[in-house]
C-alpha cells in the first residue's frame, strides 16, 4: 500500500507542470526615481535580459515592461519552481545592473498568480498609473509584449495572459470614464472646445503670446481637427517660427479684434503685465462673428484677458486657476470611475483563471490515471476470493504490481499527452480523452 | 386594443430605464437597448394606431385619451429622428419616461366611446390639421429640452464649475442646432395646422377664426416661434436669450394644449 503510495507521488510531480504567473517590480509608488532610473532597460537591454532570465528550466517565459514609471518582470514558471523561481527573477534584477544584494528589497513587490494577474490587468488598464487614465500605459505594454515575441521569451501563458490583458483593458477603456475628462492643461483646449463646439473639425484656432504651453494646446487642437491656426505675437520672428511650425498664418497685435473675430478657440499666454484681450474688444468681436460662440483660454501669469471678457454672452473665459480647478474635480471624477474599473478588473482575473484552469493539462491527467486505476482495483477485488487468504505483505505486492503495471502502460500516453498539449496541438489531446471516455 | 398597448408602455418603459442608465453610467451598450426598445415600441403604437382607427371608425385623435397616446407617438417619432441625427441621447433621459407617462395615462383612462360629431369623420382636413398640430408639440417639446439643455451648460462654463450631468449633455453646438432646427419643423407645422385648421373651419361655417382661448394661445405661440426663428436667422441671435424664448414658448405650448380645456370654448370636444 505505502509503495503504492509512493509511487504515484513521484509520478505526479514528473507529469503535473502547472505554471505559475510571477510578476516582480517597482514603480513609482515603492521606489523613488533615482532607483527606478537604476533598473530602466532600452529595448535591446531588455531583449538581452529576456534572453537571459528565460532559460526554459526554471523561468520558462517572460516579458519586461520598462517605463519612466515602473519595471515589471512578467514571468511564468513551473509551480512546483517557484520559490526558485521567484528568487530568480531579483537575482537577475540585481545581477543585471550590478546592485549590492538586497539593495531592492524594499522596494520591490513580488506578486504570483491571482495578485500577478491582477496587477498586470491594473498596469495595463492604468489604475496603477500616476495619473488614472493616462493613456500611454497601454501602448508601453503592448511594446514589451513584442519585444518579447521577437526575443522568443513569450510562451503559452503569457501570451493568453497579455492578450487578455489587453481585452481587459480595452473593455475598462469602453465601459467606465476613467480617460474621460482632460486631466492637464494643454488638453483642457482640446476638452472644452469639444464642449462648445462639438467636434473641433475645421475650427479655427488662435495662438497669442508662444508659450510652450500654448503650443502644445495649439499642437493637440490641431491634432483634434482644427484646420485653422493664427498667431499673434510682439516678436516677429517666434510668429513665423510658429507659423511655420503650425502651417498657420501670423496676425498683427493691431488688428487683433478682426482675427478674434475669426476664431473660435484663443489660447492666450504672453508675458504682458496687463490685459491684451479686453471686454470692448471682444464685444466687437462677437458681433462680427454673429454672436457664434468663442473660447478663450488664458494661461498667462498676469492675466492677459480682462475678466470682464466673461460677462460678454456666448464667450466662455478661463484661466489658469478655473483650468486647474476643473482638472481636479476631473482627477476626482477618474477616481470614482477607477473604483468601477476594479469590478472590471476584479471578475476578468476569475475569468481568465478559469480559462487558465480549463488550459491546464494536469486534471485530465489526473483523471486518466485515476480511471485506469479505478478499473484495476475493481477487477482485483473481483477476483479477490478465488486468491485465497494472503498475508499483508502478500497483498501489497499485488497492488503494487496491479498499479506499476497501470502506470507502466499509461505512462507512453500520458507523455503523449503532455507533448501534444505544450506543441498547442488539442487535437491529439482530444483524441486521447475520447480514447479513454474522458469527459471534458 | 388595451394588450397591444400595454406592451408599448413596457417597451418604452424598457427604453426608459436603459436610457437613464446609460445616461448615469456612460454605458453605451446600453443605449443599443434602449433604441431597440423605442423602435419596438414605435412599430406596436402605430399598429395600435391604426387598430383604434379601423375599429372606433374615426382618426385616432379625438378625445382626450387618444390624444394622450397619439402625443405620446408623434413624441417618440420626432425623438427618434433626433436620435438618428443628432447622436443626443441624453435627451431620452426625461422624453421616455414622459413618452411612458402619457401612454399610461392612455392606457388607463376610461375610454370615451362617444360618436364623433358628424362633419368630424367626413372631412380629410381634421386629420391632418390635429396630426400637424401634435407633430408641431413634439417639435416644440424638442426645441424646450434643447433649451434647456443649453442653459444648463452655458451657466456652468460661465461658472467654470461642471457638475456631473455637464459631462453627459451633448455640446453647446448640438443642442443649439438642436434647437432651431426643431423650432424651424416646429413653426412649418404650426404654420400649415393652423392654415387647415381655418379652411375646415371657413368651409363648415364660414369663419376662420372663432376668438376662443385655444387659437389665441396658437396664434401667440406662433408668433413667439416666428420672432426666435427670425431673429436667429437675421440677428444671429443665439445663445442664452434664444434658449430662453424656447423655454418660454413650450409655457405658451402648454397653455395651447391644456388651457383650452381649462377655459373652455370652441375647440372642446369629447
Amino acid at each position: 500500500m505505502r509503495l503504492h503510495r509512493i509511487f504515484t507521488r513521484v509520478l505526479e510531480v514528473n507529469i503535473n507542470n502547472g505554471m505559475s504567473i510571477v510578476l516582480v517590480g517597482i514603480n513609482h509608488k515603492t521606489a523613488p526615481v533615482e532607483v527606478r532610473e537604476l533598473l530602466a532597460f532600452s529595448d535591446e537591454a531588455c531583449a538581452e535580459g529576456l534572453r537571459k532570465l528565460v532559460d526554459g528550466d526554471v523561468v520558462r517565459e517572460g516579458l519586461i515592461v520598462s517605463t519612466c514609471n515602473r519595471v515589471e518582470i512578467l514571468s511564468a514558471m513551473a509551480s512546483d519552481q517557484l520559490d526558485t523561481g521567484a528568487r530568480r527573477l531579483t537575482d537577475f534584477l540585481d545581477d543585471v545592473r550590478n546592485l549590492p544584494p538586497g539593495f531592492l528589497t524594499k522596494h520591490l513587490y513580488s506578486h504570483t498568480n491571482e495578485e500577478a494577474i491582477r496587477h498586470i490587468f491594473r498596469v495595463a488598464s492604468s489604475l496603477d498609473s500616476m495619473v488614472v487614465g493616462e493613456p500611454q500605459v497601454l501602448g508601453q505594454v503592448r511594446h514589451a509584449y513584442s519585444l518579447a515575441v521577437e526575443a522568443g521569451t513569450a510562451g503559452r501563458v503569457l501570451n493568453r495572459l497579455v492578450h487578455h490583458t489587453f481585452r481587459v483593458a480595452k473593455r475598462i477603456r469602453n465601459e467606465t470614464g476613467i480617460a474621460a475628462n482632460a486631466v492637464s492643461i494643454s488638453y483642457m483646449a482640446v476638452e472644452l472646445g469639444k464642449k462648445i463646439f462639438d467636434s473641433l473639425k475645421g475650427r479655427a484656432v488662435m495662438l497669442i503670446g508662444a508659450g510652450e504651453m500654448a503650443e502644445l494646446s495649439a499642437r493637440h487642437l490641431v491634432n483634434a481637427g482644427a484646420s485653422r491656426v493664427l498667431i499673434a505675437n510682439r516678436t516677429e520672428d517666434a510668429a513665423i517660427r510658429l507659423a511655420q511650425a503650425f502651417n498657420g498664418v501670423p496676425v498683427s497685435f493691431d488688428r487683433l479684434t478682426e482675427s478674434l473675430g475669426e476664431t473660435d478657440v484663443v489660447i492666450c499666454s504672453t508675458g504682458a503685465p496687463d490685459y491684451i484681450v479686453t471686454e470692448k474688444m471682444m464685444r466687437a468681436a462677437v458681433e462680427q462673428r454673429r454672436n457664434r460662440p468663442i473660447c478663450v483660454i488664458d494661461i498667462s501669469v498676469p492675466r492677459n484677458v480682462d475678466p470682464s471678457v466673461g460677462n460678454v454672452p456666448n464667450v466662455f473665459v478661463f484661466d489658469i486657476d478655473d483650468l486647474e480647478s476643473v482638472i481636479s474635480s476631473n482627477i476626482r471624477e477618474r477616481e470614482r470611475e477607477a473604483e468601477r474599473a476594479e469590478l472590471i478588473v476584479q471578475s476578468e482575473v476569475m475569468q481568465f483563471q478559469q480559462s487558465l484552469r480549463a488550459m491546464d493539462i494536469g486534471p485530465t491527467i489526473g483523471a486518466l490515471r485515476q480511471k485506469l486505476q479505478e478499473l484495476a482495483r475493481a477487477e482485483m477485488a473481483r477476483q479477490r476470493k478465488r486468491l485465497g487468504p494472503l498475508t499483508t505483505e502478500q497483498e501489497a505486492a499485488i497492488e503494487a504490481l496491479l498499479m506499476s503495471t497501470v502506470n507502466k502502460i499509461s505512462h507512453p500516453v500520458l507523455n503523449q499527452m503532455r507533448r501534444s498539449y505544450e506543441i498547442s496541438d488539442s487535437d491529439t489531446v482530444q483524441a486521447l480523452r475520447d480514447i479513454f471516455g474522458l469527459e471534458e | 386594443m388595451r394588450s397591444l398597448l400595454l406592451a408599448v408602455l413596457a417597451a418604452y418603459l424598457n427604453a426608459a430605464i436603459h436610457s437613464i442608465l446609460a445616461f448615469v453610467n456612460k454605458r453605451r451598450s446600453l443605449l443599443r437597448v434602449a433604441a431597440w426598445s423605442i423602435a419596438a415600441g414605435f412599430v406596436l403604437h402605430t399598429g395600435a394606431l391604426v387598430a383604434d382607427w379601423f375599429i372606433d371608425g374615426h382618426y385616432p385623435l379625438f378625445n382626450l385619451r387618444e390624444t394622450l397616446s397619439f402625443l405620446a407617438w408623434a413624441l417618440v417619432a420626432v425623438y427618434a429622428v433626433v436620435l438618428y441625427r443628432y447622436r443626443a441621447q441624453a435627451l431620452g433621459v426625461l422624453t421616455m419616461p414622459l413618452i411612458s407617462i402619457l401612454t399610461f395615462v392612455a392606457l388607463v383612462m376610461p375610454g370615451e366611446p362617444k360618436e364623433a360629431p358628424v362633419g368630424f369623420s367626413s372631412t380629410w382636413l381634421f386629420p391632418i390639421h390635429t396630426t400637424l398640430l401634435i407633430f408641431a408639440y413634439a417639435a416644440f417639446f424638442v426645441v424646450f429640452m434643447a433649451s434647456v439643455m443649453y442653459l444648463l451648460q452655458e451657466r456652468e462654463l460661465k461658472l467654470k464649475t461642471f457638475s456631473a450631468i455637464f459631462h453627459r449633455l451633448p455640446s453647446l453646438t448640438t443642442v443649439n442646432e438642436l434647437a432651431t432646427a426643431s423650432a424651424a419643423l416646429g413653426l412649418t407645422l404650426l404654420t400649415v395646422g393652423i392654415a387647415t385648421g381655418m379652411i375646415w373651419s371657413s368651409s363648415r361655417d364660414g369663419r376662420i377664426w372663432h376668438n376662443d382661448p385655444k387659437e389665441i394661445f396658437a396664434f401667440l405661440t406662433w408668433l413667439l416661434y416666428l420672432s426666435l426663428i427670425i431673429y436667429r436667422s437675421t440677428a444671429g441671435w443665439r445663445g442664452r436669450r434664444a434658449a430662453w424664448l424656447g423655454v418660454v414658448g413650450f409655457g405658451l405650448v402648454l397653455c395651447t394644449f391644456f388651457g383650452a380645456r381649462l377655459l373652455g370654448g370652441y375647440h372642446v370636444f369629447g
